[in-house]
């Protein structure tokens, strides 16, 4: 029988806590030799819906997407060279849709065993409850969730590795 | 980044004293300078009113988003404003906008300031919500709303 995880993936949204996830899951991957993707999700849906909402035009939405794009190379890059710096070998991957579901659909497709996020936002209000896609990918993926916290100890964990 | 971890009493305007675009934009900018909330206040004024010029901000039913990518912010802000008659504001369906959402964001934050354009969609399209944002007797009554619907 194989391990209790195999392939693991973390999400990358460009937050503070998701690169914390993303340290913290270098370390497990050290620990269980489990295969690593980091994942970022260019929030395409978000953008038809403000053109349709008319908050946004058609310019926009092309230079906010460009925009979202750099993003997403930028975060996987800074995620990559934080395996190397350890010599963990990691896999990036970005992909354009709405983000609860490109996740679930990702972590079907890789058959991943781990699903590894950041912490969080802290509840402030009930329509928070319905808009955090992350939130909403947490409980629609069909494998276990990792939420990461506590900042200060998962920078010793890695910076140890 | 949702909305309420943008908000508190001190960038909410209830009412609003502008009678024109141009003084909405200019008053909601000057209350998040008092705020401490903007580094550079004619190079935001100046990135809202080029956003403005490519087409109006204003949506249906007495909303307007208002917003724009500048330098002249360190992070992601946001101001509400309230009229009381309601403003010209070139809006889709024509009428008075009363309830103004403005955002900016520095240009290396596009993610967050989706994210908080994107739940200002779809507080939009809640009537009932923006009818009482507009009804509201004050800043901390608007702040209260956000923290308890």
């Amino acid at each position: 029988m194989d391990g209790p995880i195999e392939k693991m993936m973390v999400y990358i949204d460009g937050t503070e806590q998701s690169i914390t996830a993303a340290q913290y899951s270098l370390c497990l991957t050290r620990l269980t030799g489990a295969r690593l993707i980091a994942l970022y999700v260019i929030d395409t849906k978000a953008l038809e819906d403000l053109v349709k909402a008319r908050i946004f035009l058609k310019e926009e939405q092309m230079d906010y997407e460009r925009d979202l794009k750099e993003d997403s190379k930028r975060y996987l890059n800074h995620v990559r060279e934080l395996a190397q710096r350890k010599g963990i070998q990691i896999e990036t991957k970005s992909v354009m849709g709405r983000v609860h579901r490109e996740l679930v659909r990702e972590v079907k497709e890789e058959k991943i065993d781990l699903l590894i996020i950041g912490e969080l936002s802290r509840i402030k209000s009930r329509r928070d409850e319905f808009y955090d896609e992350t939130e909403r990918a947490m409980r629609s993926v069909p494998c276990s969730v990792l939420i990461v916290k506590d900042e200060d100890r998962v920078w010793d964990l890695y910076e140890s590795l | 980044m949702a909305i309420v971890e943008l908000i508190s009493p001190e960038v909410v305007k209830v009412p609003l004293a502008a009678g024109t675009k141009e003084d909405v934009l200019r008053e909601l900018v000057l209350l998040l300078k008092d705020a401490g909330k903007i580094t550079d206040t004619d190079g935001a004024l100046d990135a809202l009113r080029k956003r403005e010029e490519m087409g109006s901000t204003g949506l249906e039913s007495g909303i307007a988003v208002p917003h724009a990518k500048t330098d002249g912010v360190d992070r992601l802000t946001m101001a509400i404003g309230v009229s009381r008659e309601g403003i010209d504001y070139d809006s889709l369906d024509g009428k008075p906008s009363r309830l103004f959402f403005l955002m900016l964001a520095p240009p290396n934050q596009t993610g967050p300031h989706l994210e908080a354009l994107a739940e200002i969609a779809k507080l939009a399209r809640s009537k009932e919500f923006c009818d009482v944002l507009m009804n509201a007797s004050s800043s901390e009554e608007i702040v209260r709303l956000f923290r308890v619907d």
